[in-house]
């Protein structure tokens, strides 16, 4: 549960939050004698709905507005590498300058400086670049 | 002066690679699909993440200090459910039951579903239905859950009074459960959590002919 939400924010700190609200409202409510499925319907479910307030608050919109991928589907089998492969079935869909933008900041973890000199860019191109790539990433269906 | 998107972006950006909390305000809505792109990438470049042993130990004393309730098994539930890999949950180990909430806020109670022209449809002979045990029929466009009660039979609607999601019956607890969200209702149509206020399920109707034949009023 704590990958599936860490997938999704980023970052530890809001994932810890995260969780513990999950655990915190779910973990009460399982029942003996649940069937597996329901139990992890039932904790996805919850992560699930966090997770929207979680981006609505942070927003400033509505859930209603919100209209945002949460992956809604339950992962089948353990989380192992399914934010990678996903990361990496959305890249090879980019056009080249955006995949190695995208590819050089967070996967290899390069500053802006840095990705300027690889692709003998300015710091401020390379911004919009950056801002680019990702609304083209988000238009990207991983699942295609 | 509004800050330029992209300097925006490339801020939230570096909060992310630095492993800081997202510091989000109103008008970044207008990149939202740019920023949870952003967000998805940083957690791909760490790869699958655990607990770290702080955090499981912070929130094992934050579950074991809230009130007590007819569970116990909070530790169990964490360390199995929520510490390790979404797969493990399969294996079920679960709390302790939570028993439905005695006595809980009166509701008023939810109205009976009756279709225009409505008509009654047969869904099966009474031996088929067993005691207590909640079976999803349809008459027409209407969905119920059935229950029989020795030679009478009580129906409430299948779809969540919350979210519009088709109800399943959870057998082992005796509740319909919401596949949606966090919700579940007892056979009589009553939401099961305190926790979780929700209004009752709508009321179906359902008898039992002469024949010995369960009916549903349904379109």
């Amino acid at each position: 549960m704590y990958a599936f939400i860490y997938a999704r924010v980023g970052n530890r700190a809001d994932a810890e939050d995260l969780t513990q609200q999950v655990a915190l409202k779910a973990i009460p409510r399982l029942r003996q004698g649940a069937p597996a499925s329901a139990i992890r319907g039932y904790l996805f479910a919850t992560a699930r709905s966090v997770l929207g307030s979680f981006w609505s608050t942070r927003l400033g919109l509505s859930q209603a507005e919100l209209h945002e991928d949460l992956a809604m589907a339950v992962p089948q089998g353990p989380p192992s590498d399914e934010s990678t492969e996903r990361a990496q079935r959305i890249l090879a869909a980019l056009s080249d300058n955006y995949r190695r933008v995208l590819e050089l900041r967070f996967l290899h973890g390069y500053s802006l400086k840095e990705v300027a000199a690889e692709m003998r860019s300015t710091v401020g191109a390379v911004k919009v670049m950056q801002l680019r790539a990702l609304r083209a990433a988000a238009k990207v269906d991983p699942d295609a | 002066m509004r800050e330029k998107p992209e300097n925006r972006i490339a801020r939230i950006v570096d909060d992310l690679l630095h492993g800081r909390r997202l510091r989000l305000r109103a008008g970044d809505a207008e990149e939202k699909e740019a920023i949870t792109a952003a967000a998805r990438f940083a957690a791909a470049r760490q790869g699958p993440q655990r607990m770290s042993p702080a955090f499981r130990r912070r929130l094992a004393q934050i579950l074991e200090s809230t009130p007590e309730e007819p569970w116990l098994t909070r530790r169990a539930a964490l360390v199995a459910g929520l510490g390790v890999a979404a797969g493990a949950l399969a294996g079920g180990v679960v709390g302790k039951a939570l028993a439905p909430a005695p006595g809980s806020a009166p509701r008023v109670a939810s109205k009976p579903v009756l279709p225009v022209d409505g008509k009654w449809t047969d869904v099966g002979a009474l031996t088929d239905f067993a005691e207590g045990q909640g079976k999803l029929v349809r008459a027409g466009a209407v969905g119920a859950f059935v229950f029989r009660r020795g030679q009478s039979v009580t129906a409430v609607s299948s779809i969540c009074s919350h979210l519009p999601c088709e109800l399943w019956w959870d057998g082992g607890a005796r509740l319909l459960d919401c596949p949606c969200h966090p919700a579940s209702f007892t056979a009589e149509g009553k939401p099961s959590s305190p926790a979780y206020p929700l209004p009752d399920l709508n009321e179906v109707k359902a008898r039992v002919t002469a024949a010995g034949r369960v009916e549903v009023l349904g379109t």
